[in-house]
């Protein structure tokens, strides 16, 4: 397959309307935007109930599922994550770490009737100011799954590879 | 210039310079990381021959190998112009060659070939690599360039019994490792990642929003609540450098620890049955794995396995991977690996939080050196016959315990070497 047969001239192959692409586009953005600003509450509630939140320490699929995750939260566990970073005393984010984010290299799929998948290359710039007082930067991959339901897009997985999953990782608290 | 490490130490309270100072870091590599005993791997990762793994003895890099022999650690530096000879981090070879000149070495670290021999005026049988000194016990690979070291189970003591505790938990006697880390680094000293292992003082602080976040029923019970005697986990110094927190007390029945009851794993329970009698299966699996560093830098972290490896004065990673039971259901073992990512990584609940802690530390004593407490407990703690320190989980006997060694290995020998 050459490079041209992939890049589709419109929605047709990717299955997604412009129409739609606007909205998938508007949600990644909002998404980003209340993960920069800590907004947990407004965050959560872009989650649907079965939300999985994954940091895979490599892209190269793990068929046993024994390595380990830097994240890997079912919806429990990720509700159990936000409660703590609400509660004051998560010193890695008290304070809350100033980050802005940019999505770059969108591409959308339709995976089924209501749902889509959303992938994005990412930059996080953190300053880092519980302790190191440093400008941390974070680029990665993040691949969202999201679903149309009562008339509003839920997220459902969030899957984040950072370039420096294998390597040696700072402290990493935030939503990334 | 070097510091008088002996004046650096006293009974209850040690200076900043210690975690702060270049010259002391630089002295540590040497003295802790290349003449004592480090941990270095698990049988279970090079199981076949010619596997290996990367790893370092303090800040110099190994390779952990096996051949028909067994197990080798070897210096990770060609013994012609010192590349880097394995890049990889894991994998099987029958030979490591060296990208520069070509050079070949053998899973020994013996030098089996030279490219363009007729100009090498050089006697092969000396230009091996450097091989370290090795012993395991229960798979757990140890190793030293010391050459006339105290044996392995010396060095180990009173830690022998976490290494059993934790292989005990498996029907098969033995843990596994998969060789896949995470890795999270802190920018702080390694030693303050030690001590905070067997620190139950700080749980109840550093942890505070854990506490807040989860529910208090089941495996944290016990030890996050605000009243101190009703504390019943322990603290001990076990001698040699080694210290744990013993949560023995606190969990009253098999599994508790995993958040979960050995009557959900039939199959697990008949296994260990079968391999301790019932009664004894009982109660290694109630009361679960080991809190326990070993000293230098392993740290049996109940679910997981860490390792501390430092970078530099100010910077240390803390690698952890999930202790695996062999022949225990995947289900088990999944529960272990969930386990561990609560506790342990860049994101996780509780070590993301002694990182930030560890970091502010360390820049507030380099800013403003003096002196530390441990005086906590003195009063209070008892000595066993074994040479055990024991005492109440908050208290600082742990860390006492671990400065007299740290200052027996460091400031004898900088009166020796000034002597010599």
């Amino acid at each position: 397959m050459t490079m041209a047969e992939v890049i589709p001239l419109d929605g047709a192959q990717t299955g997604v309307s412009d129409a739609e692409a606007r909205v998938l586009q508007s949600f990644i953005f909002l998404e980003a935007q209340l993960a920069d600003e800590s907004r947990w509450e407004e965050w959560e509630a872009l989650l649907d109930d079965d939300m999985h939140y994954w940091v895979p320490i490599s892209e190269t699929e793990d068929p046993s599922g024994l390595d380990p995750s830097i994240i890997n939260d079912n919806r429990s566990r990720l509700a159990t994550r936000l409660r703590q970073l609400r509660t004051g005393t998560r010193h890695s984010q008290a304070p809350k770490s100033v980050m802005r984010r940019m999505l770059s290299n969108i591409v959308m799929e339709r995976t089924g009737a209501e749902t889509y998948k959303v992938a994005a290359n990412f930059v996080v710039y953190e300053y880092q100011n519980q302790s190191t007082m440093q400008l941390n930067v974070w680029p990665g991959r993040v691949e969202y799954s999201l679903r149309r339901r009562d008339g509003a897009l839920r997220m459902f997985a969030k899957k984040v590879h950072l370039v420096l999953a294998s390597g040696h990782v700072p402290t990493m608290s935030f939503i990334i | 210039m070097m510091p008088n490490i002996a004046e650096l130490i006293r009974p209850t309270t040690v200076h900043a310079d210690l975690y702060t100072s270049r010259a002391i870091f630089d002295r540590e590599m040497d003295v802790i990381f290349r003449e004592g005993w480090v941990y270095i791997g698990h049988e279970s990762e090079v199981p076949k021959r010619g596997d290996f793994v990367r790893r370092t003895m303090g800040v110099e890099p190994v390779i952990l190998t096996r051949d028909t022999d067994g197990v080798h650690v070897l210096a990770n530096r060609c013994s012609h112009r010192g590349n880097l000879l394995c890049q990889l981090e894991r994998g099987n070879r029958r030979a490591f060659n060296c990208q520069y000149h070509g050079w070949v070495f053998s899973q020994k670290g013996d030098l089996l070939d030279i490219p363009f021999p007729v100009g090498a005026d050089v006697d092969r049988s000396k230009l091996g690599l450097r091989r370290a000194h090795v012993e395991t016990y229960r798979g757990f690979i140890f190793a030293t360039f010391n050459n006339a070291p105290c044996s392995l189970v010396e060095h180990l003591g009173n830690g022998r019994q976490a290494l059993d505790r934790a292989s005990n938990l498996s029907p098969a006697g033995e843990i596994m490792l998969r060789s896949t880390w995470v890795q999270h680094l802190f920018s702080a000293n390694w030693k303050m990642l030690g001590e905070n292992e067997a620190d139950g003082y700080h749980v109840n602080f550093v942890h505070d929003s854990f506490a807040k976040g989860v529910s208090r029923d089941g495996k944290y019970g016990n030890v996050l609540q605000k009243d101190e005697r009703k504390l019943t986990a322990v603290s001990r110094y076990l001698g040699n450098g080694h210290t744990e927190i013993d949560y023995e007390s606190t969990y009253d029945r098999p599994l508790i620890w995993l958040g979960t009851a050995a009557d959900r794993y039939p199959e697990y329970n008949a296994a260990m049955s079968a391999r301790y009698g019932a009664e004894q299966a009982t109660e290694i699996m109630r009361a679960g794995p080991p809190h326990t560093y070993i000293f230098p830098n392993l740290f049996l972290a109940e679910t997981a396995l860490v390792m501390i490896q430092p970078l530099g004065v100010g910077e240390t990673v803390n690698w952890h991977t999930p202790m695996y039971l062999k022949g225990a259901p995947d289900e088990l073992n999944r529960r272990i690996l969930r386990q561990g990512e609560v506790a342990l990584g860049p994101s996780s609940f509780l070590t993301a939080d002694d990182a930030i802690i560890a970091e502010r530390q360390w820049r507030a004593l380099r800013g403003s050196p003096g002196w530390l407490d441990l005086n906590r407990g003195l009063s209070r703690e008892r000595q066993e016959a074994n040479g055990v320190a024991v005492s109440h989980y908050t208290d600082e006997t742990p860390n006492r315990g671990f400065w007299r060694h740290y200052k027996s290995m460091m400031a004898d020998r900088t009166v020796a070497d000034a002597a010599a």
